[in-house]
């Protein structure tokens, strides 16, 4: 669906992205992920053709996005950063003009007017002027302008920016919905948006991708340090010893206590799972146990490791 | 041709329906419309050779409040989508940059004529209750509209041009402002002392609104204005056609 070859861009004095290749295939959700400034935007603004490129090639469903511009932009449904939109239209107004622009005629701009409607859940607001609505709402105003007219593909630049958690979640299930219908590519920093939603990453940082995977993957990349939190309750110098009398134990450490119950971090020799043998033994010792889990890498961790920034 | 069509449409209703316009229609049928009882009145008192188009459209104080016409129509246009950041939507549809010019462009001649028209309802209510003829022959009535039409599309052309240039509508008003009443006054460089060869004083009124508008209010419909006012918007629509495209060629 989008082929970019080599792709740079230089602004004057910086540059943007450097030499980036990437593809995206038809039906895949693909997340951009980056700190702010490494240039995640950029390729998002040259595929629908707003800004061009310093060299390199990108094209979408096989159109170039410099020579066949009208054709890629048929096939794309664009949604910038911070959602520009007329603020002295109303909703249902707005989106009409916008299905019309892209090329649906009269009955069919209606039809389709009124699904992204449905869709992004905006009936009760059809009637507004875009300049009252609220933020998240806006935010699915600009979402239904991108979807109207059905386009293969939707490029989201940081669709939940400045949204409310409740709002963040909304969004979040409506970009999981139109997975199933469109291919998209969406940018942002928040991670745990990509983790839930995108099907690959693609990790872009000082305008070079550090990586393309699943998030599984990239998670599993990582080297889990295997480390066990254990909560129990009885005397602390006998629980130590019987834990560290286990072979697989390499080190305990206790944290902070609360009343009776000591809270441990327990380090095994390898990243074997010991949580089994942990239970066994509070049974045999008859401790009470309320907490027992094992260290997992999340996507964050996978993030932090390969740009050495926090997102 | 279609998208043309429903961006001028989307434009024309942005203007209709935002009180600027009527704000500004009624400022210049309340300008001109005390400007014409005063030239009546004038007229009376003082007997001249004219007739009440020319002697109208001779007046510096029609011209005064004609030159500030002109920014507050354009000076939106791209300025404010700029700003709003929505040139960004506008140029991810598929729409041509040309349509979007044309677009703006027209809608805003349309404002441009429904501003003027209140005008030439004065002349025919003057004929109407007098009797009288407010211009001589038909010839200088049509011809003061042909030029002011002339005059409005170029000054429109450069309000354009100078709305794509910047984010800001007051500089773009600015600029406008300049660009229409420098034009204007490149007829009346000799007045200003500037000795100039009699060659290219000539030349310069070829590019003289003054001299052109007194052809027309008399009758005289001559071909080079004509020429002159069309091109030359044809000239900065497509300066601001490329300015608009330059975020695409530059790399």
């Amino acid at each position: 669906m989008i082929s970019v070859r080599n792709l740079t861009k230089r602004y004057a004095g910086h540059t943007a992205v450097n030499d980036i290749s990437f593809e995206v295939d038809r039906g895949e959700i693909v997340g951009f992920l980056g700190p702010n400034g490494a240039g995640k935007s950029t390729p998002m603004r040259i595929l629908p053709c707003f800004l061009s490129a310093t060299k390199g090639t990108a094209s979408v469903g096989g159109f170039d996005v410099f020579k066949d511009s009208i054709e890629v932009r048929k096939r794309i449904g664009y949604m910038p950063e911070n959602v520009p939109l007329y603020d002295d239209m109303r909703v249902k107004e707005y989106l009409q003009f916008r299905a019309q622009l892209k090329g649906l005629r009269g009955r069919s701009a209606k039809r389709a007017t009124g699904e992204a409607m449905d869709i992004c859940s905006l009936q009760e607001v059809r009637r507004k002027m875009i300049g009252t609505l609220s933020k998240g709402y806006r935010q699915r105003v600009g979402l239904a302008d991108a979807l109207v007219n059905k386009p293969d593909l939707l490029i989201l630049d940081e669709p939940t920016n400045g949204l409310d958690p409740n709002q963040i979640r909304q969004v979040r299930e409506l970009i999981k919905r139109l997975g199933e219908r469109h291919t998209i590519l969406i940018s942002t920093h928040i991670l745990s948006e990509v983790e839930m939603t995108a099907t690959r990453v693609i990790i872009i940082d000082q305008g070079k991708i550090k990586a393309s995977d699943t998030p599984q993957n990239l998670i599993q990349r990582l080297q889990s340090s295997g480390t066990v939190h254990l909560e129990v309750k009885g005397q602390k110098d006998n629980i130590i010893a019987s834990l560290e009398g286990l072979s697989e134990v390499k080190s305990v450490t206790t944290k902070n206590s609360q009343q009776d119950w000591l809270a441990i971090d327990i380090q095994p020799h390898s990243n074997v799972d010991i949580r089994e043998q942990l239970f066994a033994l509070a049974r045999e010792q008859n401790w009470p146990l309320r907490e027992l889990y094992r260290d997992t890498a999340s996507l964050e961790d996978a993030f932090v490791n390969i740009t050495g920034t926090k997102p | 041709m279609r998208p043309f069509f429903i961006l001028l449409r989307k434009e024309l209703r942005s203007f209709f329906l935002s009180p600027l316009a009527y704000v500004i229609i009624a400022l210049f049928t309340f300008l001109n419309g005390w400007l014409f009882s005063s030239i009546v009145t004038a007229m009376r008192l003082r007997v001249n050779q004219h007739s009440l188009v020319y002697n109208l459209f001779d007046s510096g104080w029609f011209w005064m409040g004609y030159f500030f016409l002109f920014p507050l129509l354009t000076m939106r246009l791209f300025a404010e989508e700029k700003k709003m950041g929505t040139l960004e939507t506008l140029f991810t549809a598929p729409v041509r940059s040309v349509q979007v010019v044309m677009a703006k462009y027209f809608a805003t001649a349309i404002l441009y004529i429904v501003i003027m028209l209140p005008i030439f309802v004065f002349f025919f209510l003057f004929q109407d209750i007098t009797g009288e003829q407010a211009a001589f022959q038909d010839g200088s009535f049509y011809g003061a509209a042909t030029i002011l039409l002339l005059v409005g599309l170029f000054n429109i052309a450069i309000g354009c041009f100078a709305s794509s240039l910047t984010s800001n509508q007051l500089i773009a008003a600015m600029i406008t402002f300049v660009g229409v009443v420098l034009h204007y006054f490149l007829g009346f460089i000799h007045f200003f002392g500037a000795k100039l060869p009699t060659e290219l004083l000539d030349k310069v009124t070829y590019f003289s609104t003054v001299e052109h508008r007194r052809l027309f209010s008399e009758g005289l419909i001559d071909s080079r204005p004509i020429v002159y006012y069309i091109s030359s918007a044809i000239v900065m629509l497509f300066l601001t056609h490329q300015v608009l495209e330059r975020r695409r060629w530059k790399t």
